[in-house]
């Protein structure tokens, strides 16, 4: 043992999460260290390693992957970091750097609905939150000024809200436009509501539209784990880089009373605090809680029912790609920016998943040039091809709702280990039939668009095969009975009263946004328990 | 029309409503005027309330704090008369007579005609809110802190004629000169200045360094000014900031436009744009006039392996996403590649911009550098897109860099005057003994 640091709060991670629940506490006067496993990391040496890629469609690409706090890389072939124990894979990216995955993101930024809070008692399949959209509405406000969110007014109709977003929406580019206008009035399509800048705020720039949103924003104007630590370290928040905690200790009462952490010289370092709270990545914290089994606590730490890691869930998604009747320039502004929300709540729950429709603005070019070549196009031929294809190609995807399912679940490896010794994830994994069914009602919806668009040349993603969205929930689930969940309801580990979970990890069931804003809401209310405010 | 209105109101309801009925025109008249010499530039405070003083104006001497010129009585100019008023603006010397610093550009508005001054006053005194606080004083070292100083240097450099207008030119052109001159007070930054820190007279509009802005040559000389500039593009630059020919204001000049400027009738714009684009030519400080390399620089190999420059590599990473990475811009954000800000015989505006960003009310912003980069990266930045991009025969160094980012290089004139100050003391000492040696030498020879 080198030393041992010592502070009101330890936070273990140092994504946007962690980051805005360490500032709060800072803000109130707490002394507040930040341990990251990754490496601090600047804007510019990411956006100098991205334009000399040459796997640009690889968002994690341009992140230093160490061996020291190794994550998941699958180009060009999986480095194993994640064992897949089936029966279907679960690829989740994420970066263990400071400001973690949000580093490359689409910023968006949907509240869930309200009826996504009680899943069970309104539509009989899921669990019920043991919070509501009431309780965690000034939360989500309170996240939304921080993020600084872009949105339109009409999206009040589908998550009430107590004041207007921060900022009006970001422009629409011509693509958002035709679809807006070819899809009216079947279908209501809005413009994202995300943290990406549609004017000057907080000192950062609004979007300019360089579509370029993952892997990395060149000009700050999307709000990211970056920014959000640049905000806890202005609030007095220490943040100590290339710091691997690898275990807790507690006391007779299971009150934790150390984190123990590498150094990337493999030194061991410790570090002692009244309250800890767990804000890493939720695939990465039940890693933390099962290392640090003790004979008090055999199965882990919070796992005294054998919850920690259970309930795995994301959001998978299939695509549908297909060539407008007209060019409508993917490639210029937010690289999601419109959605369609009336699938995301309704009876249909009781029998299938509720999904939201995303209308993708990246730009095709890649894509349409890697067919060109396949044909065996060169020169002028290839030219126009890509010409005429990149103007009119576009993609569509659904992000489906997917229940809890506690043989979902991530667990120690017992085969492999990183360069510091310490067990990666094993995932054990499934789809089941809510979702296929809720596949199918995307479907027809799919269908009708085709129609509207004109398209043609339509192309769906084989039956059965989707992708993950890296939405990681469930693993730390809050719940108000301790033998079904980890966390009580405002993330304090059920059998350590001074140990708390901020992350995506405790939401209790994945609904139908993308997750860092609720999560972000979620780890504000933590932090008002911490002080004694909730 | 209105004057008929007026007389008929009169007739009808007395002179009190025409009085106000007159007041009332004249108030947004002056609001007008007000908008366009930007009053508010200095005189309202970022986040303050208007007109209530109190923005530290940076000079070569020191900070000069600027007023609260509303009409409180108690911290403001509300007790001022209308000849208070005028001899504040165009004399530079206050209700109580102390003088005025001439960053306050009275040396401009001492050209305004007797109407303006009135409807500036009316403005001022019924259109703006009154504020009762008082601005910060300001405090500036020996011996400028002496006011009366700058009495001296109003009888040198001070002209007391209001603008009279030349018979030989168009209306138009009278009246964009009486706008630049009187009002948006072009000069006070376009031309250079002497030791004493007034305007040179031969030099008008021929470029000038502001310690960290340099406000370029805007004379129609066709290489060192804006002569090749249609009076349209002039127009398009003055109400929205870009000629959409590679020119985009920046700093003070971008305040000017988004504050002042770009307020202005399409009248007056163009009025100002046939003046500007007659201003006699003068080379100024002339740029060293060497072309950029301008050649496709995009080299993935070199910047892959790690033989690129330490420049390239900066263009690349910071740079290169918004403007190119052949510096030739797009998607409505500027091209670098022969922008005239790569053109000026100094490199401080594009040092200044990558330090401080863009940020335009209305438009896109960019971001600043200056909490990501060190001095000696801005300056190998700076000189990169100079040598690529413009007149590679300007460069910067990492320590005019810290100048910059520090406000500017200290000013000579504090030594100057300090010494001067006691060359003077010495010489009136000297004057002294004299006359009393004088004296004395009398009061022998009569006794």
């Amino acid at each position: 043992m080198a030393d041992t640091l010592s502070a009101d709060v330890i936070v273990v991670g140092a994504g946007l999460v962690a980051a805005l629940t360490a500032r709060k506490l800072a803000l109130a006067g707490k002394s507040v260290v930040m341990l990251e496993a990754g490496p601090m990391i600047e804007r510019d040496q990411i956006v100098q390693n991205f334009r000399r890629s040459a796997w640009k469609g690889d968002d994690d690409k341009p992140y230093p992957n160490s061996k020291f706090a190794p994550f998941p890389d699958y180009t060009p072939e999986d480095n194993g970091y994640l064992e897949q124990l089936g029966p279907y894979p679960y690829p989740a990216m994420y970066l263990r750097v400071v400001g973690g995955t949000t580093w490359h993101w689409a910023a968006q930024a949907w509240r869930l609905v309200p009826n996504a809070f009680r899943l069970k008692s309104a539509y009989d399949v899921g669990r019920d939150w043991p919070i509501s959209y009431e309780d965690l509405e000034p939360f989500y406000h309170e996240a939304e000024v921080l993020w600084g969110v872009s949105g339109p007014d009409e999206m009040a109709q589908y998550s009430p809200r107590s004041k207007p977003f921060p900022m009006p929406p970001v422009a629409q580019s011509f693509l958002s436009q035709t679809v807006v206008n070819r899809l009216k009035p079947q279908f209501e399509v809005l413009t994202n509501t995300t943290g990406r800048n549609s004017q000057p705020y907080d000192g950062r720039p609004q979007c300019c539209g360089n579509n370029n949103c993952m892997p990395i924003c060149p000009i700050d104007a999307q709000y990211t784990g970056g920014s959000a630590v640049v905000q806890a370290q202005a609030a007095g928040v220490k943040v100590i880089p290339q710091a691997v905690v690898y275990k807790l200790d507690h006391d007779a009462q299971g009150k934790i009373t150390a984190v123990h952490y590498y150094d990337w010289n493999k030194q061991s370092h410790k570090a002692v605090a009244e309250t800890y709270v767990l804000g890493a990545n939720a695939l990465e914290i039940p890693k933390i809680l099962f290392m640090s089994a003790s004979d008090k606590f055999p199965n882990g730490l919070a796992n005294n029912y054998d919850q920690v890691g259970r309930n795995l869930m994301d959001h998978p998604s299939s695509k549908c790609t297909f060539l407008a009747d007209e060019p409508i320039w993917a490639g210029r502004g937010p690289q999601s920016p419109i959605s369609i929300q009336q699938m995301r709540d309704g009876d249909f729950r009781k029998d299938h998943s509720a999904f939201r429709l995303d209308f993708s603005n990246g730009s095709q070019v890649t894509a349409v040039t890697e067919q060109g070549i396949k044909q065996g196009l060169t020169g002028d031929a290839l030219d126009r091809f890509i010409r005429e294809r990149a103007a009119r190609q576009m993609s569509m995807k659904n992000v489906l709702e997917q229940l809890p399912d506690p043989d979902n679940r991530v667990m120690l490896s017992k085969t492999k280990k990183d360069a510091l010794g310490l067990p990666t994830p094993a995932i054990a994994y499934s789809i089941n039939d809510y979702v296929e069914r809720g596949m199918d009602a995307t479907h027809e919806v799919y269908q009708q668009i085709v129609e509207l668009m004109g398209a043609t040349e339509v192309r769906y993603s084989p039956k059965g095969k989707y992708s993950n969205n890296q939405h990681i929930c469930g693993t730390l689930a809050m719940g108000d009975d301790e033998k079904t969940s980890v966390t009580d309801s405002t993330g304090r580990a059920h059998a350590h009263e001074n140990l708390y979970m901020v992350s995506t990890g405790v939401m209790p069931t994945v609904a139908t946004a993308n997750s860092t804003l609720t999560a972000s809401a979620l780890g504000l209310r933590t932090a008002a328990a911490i002080l004694g405010q909730v | 029309m209105k004057r008929t209105f007026a007389l008929v109101t009169a007739l009808i309801l007395g002179n009190a409503t025409l009085a106000a009925a007159q007041d009332g025109d004249l108030v947004s008249q002056g609001k007008y005027l007000a908008t366009a010499g930007d009053c508010a530039a200095c005189h309202t405070a970022d986040g303050g309330k208007p007109f209530a003083g109190g923005k530290a104006i940076a000079t070569p001497i020191g900070n000069i704090v600027a007023s609260n010129i509303t009409p409180s009585k108690q911290d403001g100019i509300g007790s001022w008369t209308e000849q208070d008023f005028a001899r504040a603006l165009r004399r530079g010397v206050r209700k109580d007579g102390a003088n005025l610093y001439p960053a306050m550009p009275y040396t401009s508005y001492a050209k305004l005609t007797d109407e303006d001054v009135r409807a500036l006053y009316i403005y001022f005194m019924k259109g703006v809110k009154p504020v009762d606080r008082a601005s910060k004083k300001t405090e500036l070292p020996f011996p400028f802190s002496v006011r009366a100083s700058m009495m001296g240097w109003n009888l040198l450099f001070l002209d007391h004629k209001t603008f009279t207008p030349d018979p030989s030119k168009s209306a138009e052109w009278n009246r964009g000169a009486y706008l630049a001159g009187a009002l948006a007070h072009c000069s006070t930054c376009h031309t250079p200045r002497n030791a004493l820190m007034a305007e040179k007279s031969g030099e008008l509009m021929a470029g000038a360094s502001l310690g960290t802005w340099y406000a370029p040559n805007i004379t129609s000389d066709k290489d060192h000014g804006i002569g090749t500039w249609s009076q349209a593009e002039i127009g398009s630059y003055l109400s929205t900031g870009r000629n959409g020919a590679g020119s985009q204001a920046g700093g003070p000049m971008l305040e000017a436009i988004d504050k002042s400027l770009s307020k202005l009738k399409p009248a007056d714009i163009k009025a100002l744009a046939v003046y500007v684009k007659s201003l006699p030519a003068k080379a100024g400080t002339a740029a060293p006039g060497q072309t950029g390399a301008a050649a496709l620089l995009h080299d993935d190999i070199a910047l892959n392996n790690g033989t690129a420059s330490a420049g390239e590599t900066l263009y690349d990473s910071s740079c290169a996403t918004c403007h190119g990475a052949n510096g030739q811009g797009g998607h409505g954000l500027p091209a670098l590649l022969r922008n005239a800000a790569v053109r000026r015989p100094t490199a401080d505006n594009v040092s200044m911009t990558i330090l401080t960003g863009l940020h335009p009310t209305d438009g896109q912003v960019m971001p600043p550098f200056a909490g990501r980069l060190n001095d000696a990266q801005v300056a190998t930045l700076t000189n990169f897109v100079f040598k690529q991009f413009g007149d590679a025969g300007v460069q910067t160094t990492a320590a005019r860099v810290t100048q910059l980012r520090n406000g500017g290089a200290p000013s000579p004139l504090l030594a100057i005057a300090q010494y001067g100050v006691i060359a003077a003391g010495v010489v009136i000492l000297l004057v002294i003994l004299a006359l009393l040696a004088w004296g004395i030498s009398r009061r022998r020879r009569t006794a």
